[in-house]
């Protein structure tokens, strides 16, 4: 067998195991992790050919950026359907943060302006501040049901609804920040992360590869950083009513399962839509 | 008059004209919900609830579990806006007033207070707009049935029944025109329980407009001027 089709299998055994662990274990998740695996697969078989095109077409790079930052919202839009509007918040919060720090980096000619750098750079960023959206807008939603009587009681003593929710949104942004943080701690010692396994595989010297992954990795703290900035503020503006209200959305009635996954978002099972 | 808390009620209320915007309207004193519907999670909860929180007075509102009293109560102070219907304090429609002049107008002591990180003086004094006196602060206290060593206690380790009376302190020490308590006695042990209903009617008789829902009627009936229903009319005994 070459080494292609190993590759290939190994990759499905690992996922065909995972699943049958969840089963076994009674998480429920043995379809999310067999969906999520074969959309793994599919998506990486046509990113490969897609990219492939791209670095013989470098116009097609801002086709594919955009797309990546549409994908990302919707992803992350999905999970936070329970408010109004969330995919394009997430949109915001995950493309401005990300689309401007690869302007910033090339800008400065930290990197080379060719598909071939500025493709991988802007998808691991796009990837995080879709992880730190994600992440601050869900503990934001939860955080503000669980501590909605602290909410209440400061509106109540006079607070405006910006400084009632705060706490709940510091939280939630602390949160949404510590695997950023963690990873960027832990680099070298725990993860070898993508840039720099990428191009360590791909040829590159350990230095240089070091070199780029710092850059990213360090670029990352502030685009997440930003991403949950501008979901939570986001968020609280959609839920904040006139008289300095707090109104709550009522959960997604899925909405710890991705049983509407991007590529197909009409496809809803029972329950309003966000 | 003997003033409550070392505050003079009297002038205090004859200085409303010291506020932002004028807030009397020719309408009936105190706080008013009028036929007020609010639909919550697809349920009518209040379904033309009406009360009339007059100043100089202890209204009791009792109804059964669920009916609404909690929902009617944060109407008051504007956490929640009615679908129809409306509420005025002295004559004006609440959603006129600047909404945190509102919630200093009406102090509102939810059924589930909570204490905010820090002392219990930190939370006397939270959100107020001018430094707390040492003097405010333990006559606050002192009202809602608390000794002043409390002052320096932090407020997260209280128990429920020290909570209630905190909570009942930090409403009092913003000196309201109206005040608003949902369920103040639950945590409470009857003599506490008779102490802050005293204190609900001396601060009555300065002039407040004092609003309280309740489950235990006979303690309604000693402590209340008037006790009403959901529908605004007295519940007979
Ligand atoms: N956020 C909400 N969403 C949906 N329904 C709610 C919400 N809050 C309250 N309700 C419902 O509204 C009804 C009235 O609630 P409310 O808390 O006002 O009752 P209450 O009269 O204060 O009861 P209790 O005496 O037990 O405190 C209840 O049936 C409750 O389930
Ligand atoms: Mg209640």
């Amino acid at each position: 067998m070459s080494q292609a089709v190993v590759q290939v299998l190994a990759a499905v055994a690992f996922a065909g195991f995972a699943a049958l662990l969840a089963r076994r274990l009674r998480l429920g998740l043995e379809r999310e992790i067999v969906w999520a695996a074969a959309r793994a697969l599919l998506q990486l078989a046509v990113v490969g050919a897609l990219i492939a095109a791209i670095f013989r077409v470098p116009a097609l790079a801002v086709l594919f950026v955009a797309a990546m930052v549409l994908a990302a919202a919707l992803t992350s839009g999905g999970r936070l359907r329970a408010v109004a509007g969330s995919r394009r918040h997430a949109a915001v919060a995950i493309g401005v943060p990300a689309l401007s720090a690869t302007g910033l980096l090339l800008l400065v000619g930290a990197f080379d302006t060719t598909p071939r750098a500025i493709i991988p750079t802007v998808g691991i960023l796009i990837g995080g501040a879709m992880a730190a959206t994600t992440l601050t807008g869900r503990r934001l939603l939860e955080g503000l049901r669980e501590q909605f009587d602290a909410v209440e009681t400061r509106l109540s003593l006079g607070d405006d609804v910006r400084t009632a929710v705060r706490p709940v949104v510091r939280g939630a942004m602390v949160t949404g920040l510590v695997p950023a943080i963690d990873q960027t701690r832990s680099v070298g010692l725990v993860t070898l992360p993508g840039t720099f396994v990428g191009l360590v595989l791909g040829g590159a010297s350990p230095a240089t590869a070091a070199r780029t992954q710092l850059v990213v990795l360090l670029a990352l703290l502030a685009v997440e950083l930003l991403a949950a900035l501008l979901i939570s503020t986001a968020i609280v503006a959609r839920l904040t009513a006139p008289g300095e209200r707090v109104v709550l959305p009522d959960p997604a009635p899925d909405e710890t399962g991705d049983r509407r996954p991007w590529p197909f978002p009409w496809r809803r099972r029972g329950g309003p839509s966000g | 008059m003997k003033s409550v808390l070392g505050i003079d009620w009297e002038s205090r209320r004859r200085g409303r004209l010291t506020y932002d915007r004028p807030v009397t309207g020719d309408g009936p004193r105190g706080l008013i919900a009028t036929d007020v519907w609010l639909a919550r999670g697809g349920r009518d909860v209040l379904r033309g609830a009406t009360l009339a929180v007059p100043p100089g007075a202890v209204t009791a509102l009792i109804a059964p579990s669920g009916a609404g009293k909690s929902t009617l109560l944060r109407c008051l102070n504007r956490l929640l806006e009615p679908d129809r219907g409306t509420i005025t304090l002295d004559g004006v429609d609440v959603r006129e007033l600047p909404p945190r002049e509102l919630r200093h107008r009406v102090g509102l002591v939810g059924q589930a207070p909570v204490m905010l990180d820090g002392s219990v003086r930190d939370n006397l004094a939270y959100g107020l707009r001018s430094p707390l006196t040492d003097d405010a602060a333990a006559a606050a206290l002192t009202a809602a049935g608390l000794d002043d060593t409390f002052a320096a206690r932090s407020a997260q380790e209280l128990s429920g029944g020290e909570r209630a009376r905190v909570a009942l302190a930090r409403a009092v020490v913003r000196r309201p025109a109206a005040l608003v308590l949902d369920e103040p006695t639950a945590a409470l042990d009857a003599d506490v329980a008779r102490q802050v209903g005293a204190t609900l009617r001396s601060l009555a008789a300065e002039g407040l407009a004092v609003c309280l829902a309740i489950h235990d009627v006979p303690f309604a009936r000693a402590v209340a001027d008037r006790v009403v229903g959901l529908d605004g009319l007295p519940v007979p005994s």
